[in-house]
């Protein structure tokens, strides 16, 4: 592994620690501050420390050191974690993430300089008593790494070393409160420096104690290779210890060494490239004074050393291979990620390739084969478990959220308390990078414009401090995460007014609470009385909704004045294959996608009514839509289809409500891969992008909220979008 | 009886350098080692000495606390040393 890819997976780590300490301190706010939870902040901070040192961060590790101390004192009991101190600690993490972007480089260097006289005030001032709202650690419990001169950093390896024969202090529980770890280090571990023995002090410096070694792959001397991993061992661990505490321990080496856990599983056997084949002279060479009387070839018989702890527990050298362990709970890999968007790629381009097989036997009267669907079935599940490896939990958007708050919180006085649920929901990794910034509008424009100020609240009858809760669940396919306030609400008043002040709409329009609503959408709109540096200059919430819409997702709003304001997104769950409705419109095939379509249907004598200029309606159930002939809009060949002899596709948008595409029929209806029109030629309007159909023929895929948005806003003869002569 | 004295520092280098050592001493009778200056042990040298001890005629480590440390860290007393020389809990 390169030095480059190690700092890559210490950046990923500092990530996560940064979440689990984030997630830590928000535990101690909520009124859990037990040990676990303050060892888990401390343990956090403790690793990016370790790392910022081995890879010459000095400004973070200086930082992180200060912080450390502060932790520690509180992990001890010495200093008292009270409301103020949290806060405060808060801030510190804040800080510590911005160490962590300057060091990746995506940042300035923070001026920290303020804040670490406080921290180390925080801890002379604090130290003078035991805080009583603080349960003291458990020594036992705690962790490694205690302060400057501790040597278990993970990347402090030399000091490790030196330290190796220091204190090992073998568990005080009594066996039947032990639980077992099984530990193989591959050859990997013991490279750049690395050194396994180093993981098995940790181990026995949380109480764990050696119950097994094996030394069964080990070969004689002449077939030794000292750069290869021979040994295993299991541990018995006191079962105070939890299993993600020695995951821990191990996070780091991450392949390069095998664990497993429990007492059904078994010292991992060595990596293949590892398993040297041991010649017959192996038995025959080995002898050992120390237990020759009677010993037949010795890997074949338990090799029990006086204490009985060494044994020949699995003998890959002279026996066949063993099975493969069981994946031990818990396991993990990390893949880069242009590995897996050339898997989803690959992926794409077999669900083109089964499309195609599919007309091909179609064409051949064998469409309806049996092993036609196993395949289709297989295809999909293969593309689903594809897209399942690049989905991520939602929860790393939302842990940004109360970095946002407590800022917000300092510039605007409004404190806010969030709840969140539905953090675990997952989604394409693409889609949660996007969503970050749409979601950072969404709350700042909650806080600002949303919550009262506190004296407001009260007087209104409500807690003075506000809430936001923060939830996402999946829902037939696609993905709902709502952001609801408890603030004032939209005043529909004050928008119109605003909305007619900017010109956006005219001061004679009637327009419904929703349209109302779905004016702080409009661009330039805002209606701030001054602009300030969190909202109000009227860019957020329109560039919310394009976010959102090139996402392929929806935004709505729910308001209540008075009560607060909730807006829901919609979103796919992936942007790389999707479910689509392929319809024929002249001589051109087209892609509707499904999200999009209410119901298709042909016309009954009397439904559909002229409207003037050409234009006619569709009667649904009672309720009319505006009928719009796609033939004209997409400037399609062939002759024209009149609603009498064509499929009616009923279509439901954002911004002009649901409408009915005229079509001459649906040819079927698939899941299609998404190519991107941009890639290949440049963005067009009403075009969401393209895809391969079955008989190899390029197809648009529309964008159904733009088409209708256009044609409604134009007459039909001028609303011609594009032209496809030479898309097949 | 060929000797072989193990620096104070037993890292990868060191194992590295000894490997051709301890196998050019294979046939020679027992390998008598001198770990007595031992402070520092890794995998490398452990698996080594093990490996030692469980080819031709055996070895006879004389260790160091540190090395003696290592050994019950790693559960290998028993593989690595005669009972005179096995820390007091080893045996336990």
């Amino acid at each position: 592994m390169s030095p480059e890819e190690i700092q890559a997976i210490f950046f990923a780590e500092c990530d996560e620690s940064l979440q689990a300490a984030e997630a830590g301190l928000a535990a101690c706010r909520a009124g859990s501050r037990d040990s676990e939870t303050i060892n888990a902040i401390f343990r956090a901070v403790h690793s990016i420390k370790g790392g910022a040192g081995a890879f010459g961060f000095e400004a973070l590790q200086a930082y992180t050191h200060i912080f450390e101390t502060l932790l520690s004192d509180v992990r001890d009991g010495s200093v008292p974690l009270g409301p103020g101190l949290i806060d405060l600690l808060l801030t510190a993490l804040d800080m510590l993430s911005d160490h962590v972007a300057a060091a990746r480089g995506a940042d300035e260097q923070p001026l920290d300089s303020a804040l670490l006289a406080e921290l180390t005030a925080a801890q002379a001032r604090n130290a003078a008593g035991a805080g009583p709202d603080l349960a003291p650690v458990d020594p036992e419990q705690s962790r490694p790494g205690d302060g400057e001169n501790d040597a278990s950093d993970p990347f402090d390896l030399d000091s490790l070393l030196a330290s190796l024969s220091d204190e090992l202090s073998p568990g005080a529980l009594p066996p039947e409160q032990e639980w077992l770890v099984h530990v193989r280090p591959h050859a990997g571990a013991m490279i750049n420096g690395g050194e396994p023995l180093l993981l098995l002090r940790e181990l026995a410096r949380l109480g764990g104690r050696c119950v097994l070694a094996d030394v069964s792959p080990l070969p004689p001397l002449d077939l030794l290779d000292w750069q290869t991993g021979y040994l295993g061992w299991t541990f018995a661990l006191p079962a105070g210890v939890s299993e993600a505490d020695v995951h821990e321990i191990f996070d780091f080496v991450g392949e390069e060494c095998g664990v497993a856990y429990g007492p059904h599983q078994s010292i991992p056997p060595p990596a293949p490239a590892e398993m040297r084949p041991a010649p017959a002279a192996t038995t025959a060479g080995f002898r050992n004074p120390a237990r020759q009387a009677g010993a037949g070839p010795a890997p074949a018989t338990p090799l029990a050393g006086s204490d009985g702890r060494t044994a020949a527990a699995t003998a890959p050298v002279l026996g066949p291979a063993p099975a493969p362990a069981p994946p031990a709970v818990g396991q993990s890999i990390r893949i880069d990620l242009v590995k897996l968007d050339r898997l989803i790629d690959t992926v794409g381009e077999l669900v083109i390739a089964q499309a195609m097989l599919a007309q091909q036997l179609s064409t051949q009267g064998a469409a309806a084969v049996e092993e036609m669907g196993m395949l289709e079935a297989l295809t999909r599940d293969i593309q689903e478990s594809a897209m399942a490896i690049r989905a991520q939990p939602i929860g790393s958007v939302f842990s940004r959220v109360p970095r946002i708050l407590r800022e917000l919180a300092a510039t605007t006085g409004k404190h806010v308390r969030l709840e969140v649920s539905g953090e675990s929901t997952e989604l394409d990794k693409t889609v949660i990078e996007k969503l970050g910034e749409p979601l950072t509008h969404l709350i700042r424009n909650a806080v600002d414009h949303g919550i009262e100020c506190a004296a407001d609240r009260v007087a209104a009858g409500k807690p003075a401090e506000g809430t936001i809760s923060l939830s996402a669940e999946h829902r037939s396919g696609r993905i709902h995460i709502r952001i609801a306030d408890d603030g004032k609400g939209i005043d529909p008043a004050r928008i119109l007014a605003k909305a007619i002040e900017k010109g956006i709409v005219s001061p004679d329009a009637q327009l419904s609470r929703e349209e109302i609503d779905n004016l702080i959408f409009a661009p330039g709109f805002s209606t701030a009385q001054e602009v300030s540096n969190i909202s109000g200059r009227g860019v957020g919430m329109d560039v919310v909704r394009q976010a959102v819409k090139e996402l392929g997702g929806r935004i709505t709003i729910e308001s209540e004045p008075g009560a607060g304001t909730t807006f829901a997104l919609t979103l796919p769950l992936t942007l790389a294959v999707s479910d689509g409705m392929i319809i024929n419109v002249g001589d051109q095939a087209l892609v509707v996608p499904l999200a999009s379509v209410v119901e298709s249907l042909r016309p009954a004598p009397g439904e559909v009514r002229g409207l003037g200029l050409g234009q006619a309606m569709l009667n649904v159930r009672g309720s009319f839509i505006p009928i719009i002939r796609l033939h004209d809009l997409v400037g399609a060949g062939g002759d024209p289809v009149t609603p009498e002899t064509g499929v009616l596709v009923v279509v439901e948008t954002e911004a002009a409500g649901k409408a009915a595409l005229l079509v001459n029929g649906i040819s079927d209806q698939r899941q299609f891969v998404i190519k991107s029109l941009e890639t290949h030629y440049r963005s067009m309007e009403g075009v969401a992008g393209a895809t391969i159909l079955g008989n190899g023929c390029v197809a648009l895929i529309l964008d159904v909220d733009s088409l209708v948005k256009t044609a409604a806003a134009s007459p039909p003869s001028a609303s011609r979008i594009m032209l496809l002569q030479d898309a097949a | 009886m060929h000797k072989i004295t193990l620096p104070e520092r037993c890292d990868r280098a060191a194992t590295e350098a000894l490997v051709p050592e301890f196998v050019a001493a294979l046939g020679g009778g027992p390998l008598q080692i001198d770990a007595t200056a031992v402070r520092q042990c890794g995998q490398a040298m452990l698996q080594l000495l093990v490996s030692a001890r469980r080819t031709g005629d055996g070895a006879r480590i004389d260790p160091s606390p540190a090395l003696l440390d290592v050994a019950l860290l790693t559960g290998l007393d028993g593989e690595l040393f005669d009972e005179a020389h096995q820390p007091a809990g080893a045996a336990a």
